[in-house]
């Protein structure tokens, strides 16, 4: 494989209250501009490994993280990491759709500002340049100044990405996107996901085999919190070496 | 007898007894109500609102004195215990959320939710008006504020907990720090609820008196000076519906009129606040 690695995960072990041991010696790469999904059952630990790309984990007390993280070349586990600074780099989209209460426009806003970005007209372009991204840009460009409340759940979940996107991160994280998401709206979700791999590298969490089937490029299945197979998504699918993969794929079990 | 019939009979007997207990509450609400309106009413003028005080058994005069200084230490009351009680409350539901302190100071606030008001003017009496020797509008409006913050403090927590957690982690992976979380976004998602309590919170000690009958005491002249002892509308009810004097009394109806007003448009202006915020 000659696709440059953007982050590349070294016998990671992470233990949240000090003793349960929810992941144990992961080590993959997540290749850049390419969609990597994390298949398995719940409680296998894949949502846990998401976390630690953004060290969402370092929020709650008690959590350890032994092994290493590189992203582009540095380790983001350490202890001089600047987190706020990681995060921006390292964006995430949430099971529920998490709008904030505010207008569609300030929701896109506030990343920006974080980042220091004030001038008027420099939000306005960046926030439309965002929704356009996120491919929500005609379903509200006339409503920018009312509360993103009113928004379908699709839509939220679009302008949670608008909102991520704006910040221009390297990566996003996807923690099942569509769970919460009626058919329809998942499906412009997925779209989008392989749209905007040209942009960003993307790491997505899911249930659904059959979305990982279509939206991925690289698939990591975890059991246990244990990384049993990597490899890309067509061989995972198709011809998997661990007779585990093989068993949770066809849904004998999981 | 058949078990149907049983079962309405007990029916009807919950029902006519708590209809009972719900009308006896009601009726002394609207007899002290309608009582206060009659006479509060007759007893408005001009004069009660921009006169001060006539000299005792002369007739005439207001109470300018005493709105002025209600307005005074309630608004001071209000400035004091607003932050302390909402910076408490944030404290409690973010940085302390999950610990123990966090239980124990909630629980200390309760119980201070439920300490009688007397004892707060006591004990303000005992550490601001004893070693200063006199009393002041401040000690007053210090010890309106005691009173203030547990009930501030409590609803903030109740309503910052409100907020999902999952919009806090969304404003941190967008690279926000904590501070910024909870001022621009948490706050934001509670901000109607902790107005509605403040609001409430202002309403429960417009009414207080003795809180400031050891603490801003009474004054028969207009003051706007904090550090002396200042008139209030619940102390002036207190003294002049106790004296020998019609006109005191009439003066007393019509404070109490007033007071009732005030705090029965800042309950219903909190009750309209979470009408409006549920609607949405």
């Amino acid at each position: 494989m000659t696709e440059a690695v953007e982050l590349e995960v070294k016998n990671l072990d992470f233990y949240y209250n000090g003793t349960n041991h929810a992941l144990r010696a992961i080590s993959l790469p997540i290749f850049r501009n390419k969609v990597t999904a994390l298949i398995g059952p719940s409680g296998c630990g894949k949502t846990t490994l998401l976390r630690c790309f953004n060290r969402m984990h370092d929020l709650y007390p008690n959590h350890r993280y032994e092994g290493e993280i590189q992203f582009q070349g540095k380790n983001i586990l350490g202890d001089n990491v600047d987190l706020i600074d990681l995060r921006s780099r390292i964006g995430m989209v949430f099971q529920k759709p998490t709008p904030f209460p505010m207008t569609i426009a300030e929701n896109i806003a506030y990343g920006l500002r974080l980042k220091g970005i004030r001038q008027r007209h420099d939000l306005t372009e960046r926030i439309e340049r965002a929704l356009k991204h996120a491919a929500l840009w005609e379903e509200v460009r006339d409503k920018l100044n009312s509360s993103a409340y009113d928004l379908s759940g699709g839509q939220q979940q679009r302008l949670v990405i608008a909102r991520a996107l704006a910040v221009e991160p390297e990566v996003l994280l996807f923690d099942e996107p569509t769970s919460a998401l009626d058919p329809i709206s998942t499906a412009k979700i997925e779209e989008l996901v392989v749209n905007l791999k040209k942009d960003v590298t993307i790491i997505i969490v899911t249930h659904n085999m059959q979305q990982a089937a279509r939206v991925s490029d690289m698939t990591g299945f975890l059991y246990m919190g244990e990384l049993i197979e990597f490899g890309t998504t067509e061989k995972i699918f198709t011809n998997p070496d661990k007779k585990q993969t093989d068993d949770y794929i066809t849904g004998r079990f999981g | 007898m058949t078990f149907e019939q049983k079962r309405k009979i007990e029916s009807v007997t919950a029902l006519s007894l708590s209809g009972l207990a719900a009308a006896v509450g009601l009726f002394w609400l609207v007899y002290i109500l309608t009582d206060v309106i009659i006479h509060g009413i007759g007893a408005l003028n001009l004069n009660l609102f921009f006169k001060d005080p006539a000299p005792a058994g002369v007739e005439g005069g207001g109470l300018r004195n005493a709105f002025v200084g209600q307005l005074m230490i309630t608004g001071a009351a209000t400035l004091i215990g607003v932050p302390v009680g909402v910076l408490g409350g944030t404290f409690l539901a973010e940085y302390a959320r999950g610990r123990k302190i966090a239980r124990v100071i909630s629980i200390l606030s309760d119980i201070m939710v439920s300490v009688p008001s007397i004892v707060v003017g006591a004990f303000i009496y005992a550490i601001i008006v004893r070693p200063l020797h006199h009393f002041s509008g401040w000690a007053g409006a210090v010890a309106l504020a005691i009173i203030m913050i547990p009930v501030v403090l409590r609803t903030t927590e109740d309503m910052l907990s409100l907020v999902p957690w999952t919009l806090r982690e969304a404003a941190f992976a967008l690279g926000a720090p904590y501070y910024k979380v909870i001022i621009q976004v948490v706050y934001r998602g509670a901000a109607t609820g902790i107005l509605t309590g403040i609001l409430l919170s202002i309403a429960r000690v417009a009414g207080e008196t003795a809180p400031l009958l050891f603490t801003s005491f009474n004054n028969n002249f207009h003051s706007t000076n904090m550090n002396g002892p200042m008139a209030s509308l619940t102390v002036t009810i207190f003294q002049y519906a106790m004296g020998p004097y019609k006109s005191w009394h009439a003066q007393a109806w019509g404070a109490s009129f007033i007071v009732t007003l005030f705090i029965l448009a800042l309950t219903i202006a909190g009750r309209l606040i979470i009408k409006w915020r549920y609607r949405r």
